[in-house]
């Protein structure tokens, strides 16, 4: 027990145009379950990937149980004992449980699969962690929950002794997270080293031995738990003081223009109630799945709501359907660019027209150059997107000229609400300061701005007032200038039925 | 599906793909019923002896087509690869040559077209569609090219007489244990890749690709092998159907199984295996290619002309995989 069964050392990796991790440190030791922080982008899963041969490293060495390995290939990674679980769940849905458990390594009799033998193993681990499934039911019938302990399962059927469980709790029940710890309390006692990635803070304390803190793909410190306060912990994720370059304007609080009442959508938007006056920028902060994004796509119309009203300059609104909420003036540009944003195949050209074609089609519905080239060269000098000439495929432009392209489809129609979704992600700093500037210039046109972002710093720096949310609900609202990255940061890990540690 | 009392239909619903199945078997028996109500000519011995034998060939391009549907894949080449095999199969036999021996040079081009398919899909990530389009057209050229475009002359004449008379009742004209040699073919086939399909790790790692092959890929299964052995399956198995098809015509004839790769995904979807691939078994496929056959002999028997005959079966097709959609939705909720 506490040995040392993982040591990375100097773990570099770049994707085009990201240094995903740099010169990263990591080690796990037998019967612990290691944290692994950091905020969102912060290289976790990318280190992980490495350990479990997703990915491979471009630098540094990797020694696992003491043996020096090159580049593992998954099936490699399992073979020495490295399990990962996914957060997204990687199973065949069609397949049954105790088929899925065994993929790529079947059990065979001489000519036909022993599906029987396969069976009783399943059964074997399953009861062992003592969780009901039947071996025999379709992986796509069960609930997430059970996916996941399916997936537990099937890397203890091949004897894993590294599990990495990438934000294993992002969608259980309180209780179904109890059976959770439970089995990696099981798995610790059993000498299994368990590297633990979680947003979740507060349920930390209840299995965590050591955490590792990671920061823009950097490695910043390691230690034990009990050793360090949650404000130590979160002030290293977070890391630097912040005095970035985000131009502010100051702007007159004009009168409400847009109001969001009871809105339900879904498990990830409940009861969703807020205003946005004139004149200020509203910032939504919260963890990766606290339902931000299902909110603005149940406004939008995106999403079918469930129940809830719109106001739009003091009158109802009825949106169903994305062209209803254009037709209104309230737009939307999307978290994901190139699945929601943009037709990627497409000119810039025929992006910027496309939501505008009942403006630049004539009755025949045939479409005017004059009225598209006038349309387009607008928005190219409005946002100043870097292109040589509109025909090129929007794809192949930088990430934040795509982002432009996509704020540059709504800014023609006299839009009263704009959403922003993420509107930085995998843009470069000078970029950034653009998509600020355009925020600015909406905010003094009294364009009401909801702009949901991951990255606290941006969403202090640019916002006027924050509202955060925590698995699908609002759990505090705060003007920027007088609140702390950790008073978000509580707010936004305030779940349901529980306690904050710290 | 709950199957915690192991009574034997409950068991024997349990398994995938089966409520499918035995839906299209039901579908089956109305039918045949339906038209035999009409025309009892229908329920004759000759009618039921003649339904087994051309519905081996459905059966035979079902087989090839689903195990390729099974993985997500389509494989567009069947058709061509029948009149291939049925063309070169003849023109080699009118000069003489051992049936024995033309089958194999047969099988082996088929063979060839679908090393090709399978590496085009599986290994270089063409989409099935662009890669066998390419391959259809190839195949259907090379069954024009190697009779110098035209169609053999008869295969039972002068030197090969008596070797060509033997292969034409092999494989179509022949009697055994009182039904078509043609419906046993059909039937080991039919056998033989259930049991590859049903039972083997092949057959699991065809349903984990079609399922999901990211998981697959990462579980270890050889994705690029396994896509290549489903497309050699198709390939044997169209070739098989041109041997049929050149003994039926006693000749090649170079537009031989034209379409016969739609047939083959109409038998698999009115069975139940899903395009999306993942789901489906060969039971399946089987009561989908006899529903295809027994349509066409019944309207066939009640004198339907050729073109309501076409507009019934494409409308069974449709409402057979609009049945599918919604009992997915139903289950599964909304798909992304």
């Amino acid at each position: 027990m506490n040995e040392i069964i993982v040591s990375m050392n100097h773990i570099s990796k770049s994707f085009p145009g990201v240094k995903a991790l740099d010169d990263v440190h990591f080690e796990l030791r037998s019967g612990e379950v290691m944290a692994l922080l950091g905020e969102n982008g912060a290289g976790k899963s990318t280190l992980m990937k490495i350990l479990s041969g997703v990915y491979t490293r471009d630098d540094g060495t990797m020694e696992i149980f003491g043996k020096e390995y090159g580049d593992l290939t998954p099936k490699q990674a399992q073979e020495v004992g490295v399990a990962i679980i996914h957060q997204e769940l990687n199973m065949c849905r069609h397949l049954s449980v105790a088929e899925n458990m065994f993929l790529g390594r079947e059990l065979a009799g001489k000519f036909t699969l022993d599906n029987r033998k396969m069976r009783q193993e399943a059964k074997r681990i399953l009861d062992d962690l003592k969780i009901d499934i039947n071996p025999d039911q379709t992986v796509g019938d069960l609930p997430v929950s059970k996916q996941q302990m399916v997936e537990i399962a099937k890397a203890l059927s091949i004897n894993a002794k590294i599990l990495i469980m990438d934000e294993p709790t992002s969608a259980l029940t309180a209780k179904e997270i109890e059976d959770l710890f439970r089995i990696i309390r099981k798995l610790k006692a059993e000498g299994r080293g368990i590297v633990y990635i979680s947003h979740r803070l507060e349920e930390l304390a209840e299995i965590v031995d050591r955490v590792t803190i990671m920061r823009d793909g950097q490695y910043i410190t390691n230690g034990n738990f009990a050793d360090m306060t949650m404000d130590q912990i979160i002030t290293n994720m977070v890391g630097r003081e912040i005095k970035e370059k985000f131009p502010r304007v100051s702007c007159e609080k004009g009168k409400k223009v847009f109001e969001v009442k009871h809105l339900n959508a879904g498990k990830m938007v409940r009861d969703i109630n807020f205003s946005l006056y004139e004149g200020e920028i509203v910032g939504f902060a919260g963890l990766m799945g606290a339902g931000r994004t299902e909110t603005t796509r149940a406004i939008f119309g995106a999403d079918p709501k469930d129940r809830g009203e719109i106001w739009l300059d003091g009158q109802e609104i009825k949106i169903n359907c994305p062209m209803d909420a254009i037709k209104h003036g309230v737009v939307l540009a999307p978290e994901d660019r190139k699945k929601d944003g943009l037709c990627t195949k497409l000119s810039i050209r025929q992006n910027l027209a496309l939501p505008n074609l009942d403006m630049i089609c004539n009755g025949l519905g045939v479409i005017s150059s004059t009225k598209e080239d006038k349309l387009c060269e607008e928005a190219v000098q409005n946002l100043r997107i870097k292109t040589p000439n509109v025909e090129i495929d929007s794809g192949n432009l930088s990430g934040g000229n795509q982002q432009k392209v996509v704020v540059g489809k709504w800014l023609a129609r006299n839009s009263r609400v704009v959403i922003f979704d993420e509107p930085t992600r995998g843009i470069d700093v000078g970029a950034k300061v653009e998509i600020y500037n355009l925020m600015n210039e909406l905010k003094k046109q009294g364009i009401a701005v909801m702009f949901v972002s991951s990255e606290m710093p941006e969403v202090m720096g640019i916002a006027d007032r924050i509202i955060v949310m925590c698995d699908g609900r609002i759990t505090g609202e705060v003007m920027a200038q007088d609140t702390t990255q950790n008073e978000i940061l509580t707010m936004a890990t305030s779940f349901e039925n529980k306690k904050i540690v710290s | 599906m709950n199957n915690k009392q192991q009574s034997p239909v409950k068991k024997l619903l349990a398994i995938r793909g089966m409520g499918a199945a035995l839906t299209a078997f039901v579908g089956l028996v109305i039918i045949y019923i339906a038209f035999g109500l009409i025309n009892s000519a229908v329920f004759s011995g000759q009618n039921i002896l003649n339904l087994l034998r051309s519905m081996s060939k459905y059966l035979l391009i079902g087989i090839a087509q689903s195990y390729v549907l099974i993985t997500g894949n389509i494989d567009l080449s069947i058709g061509s690869m029948v009149g291939m095999s049925a063309m070169i199969s003849a023109t080699l036999m009118t000069t003489g040559m051992n049936p024995l021996l033309a089958i194999l040079i047969s099988l082996l081009c088929c063979l060839v077209i679908g090393v090709v398919n399978g590496y085009l899909v599986g290994k270089f990530k063409l989409p099935p569609f662009i890669a066998t389009l390419g391959t259809m057209f190839v195949a259907r050229g090379i069954a024009y090219m190697v009779n110098g475009n035209r169609n053999t002359d008869a295969i039972a004449t002068g030197i090969g007489k008596e070797a060509a008379d033997k292969f034409q009742n092999f494989f179509y004209y022949g009697k055994t244990l009182g039904v078509y040699n043609t419906f046993w073919i059909a039937m080991i086939v039919f056998i033989i890749f259930f049991f590859v399909l049903s039972k083997t790790r092949t057959g699991r790692h065809i349903y984990a690709i079609g399922s999901n092959v990211d998981a697959a890929k990462l579980s270890g299964v050889d994705v690029v092998a396994t896509t290549i052995k489903t497309y050699l399956i198709s390939a044997t198995c169209s070739c098989l159907v041109g041997l049929i098809l050149c003994a039926q015509a006693g000749m090649g004839n170079m537009e031989a199984g034209n379409m016969y790769e739609m047939y083959g995904v109409a038998a698999g979807v009115i069975g139940g295996v899903s395009p999306l691939g993942g789901t489906g078994i060969l039971l399946g496929t089987l009561a989908g290619a006899a529903v295809w056959q027994t349509l066409e002999n019944g309207l066939n028997m009640i004198g339907a002309q050729v073109g309501i005959q076409r507009v019934v079966i494409g409308v069974i097709v449709v409402v057979a995989v609009l049945l599918d959609v919604v009992v997915r939705n139903g289950k599964f909720g909304k798909r992304k």
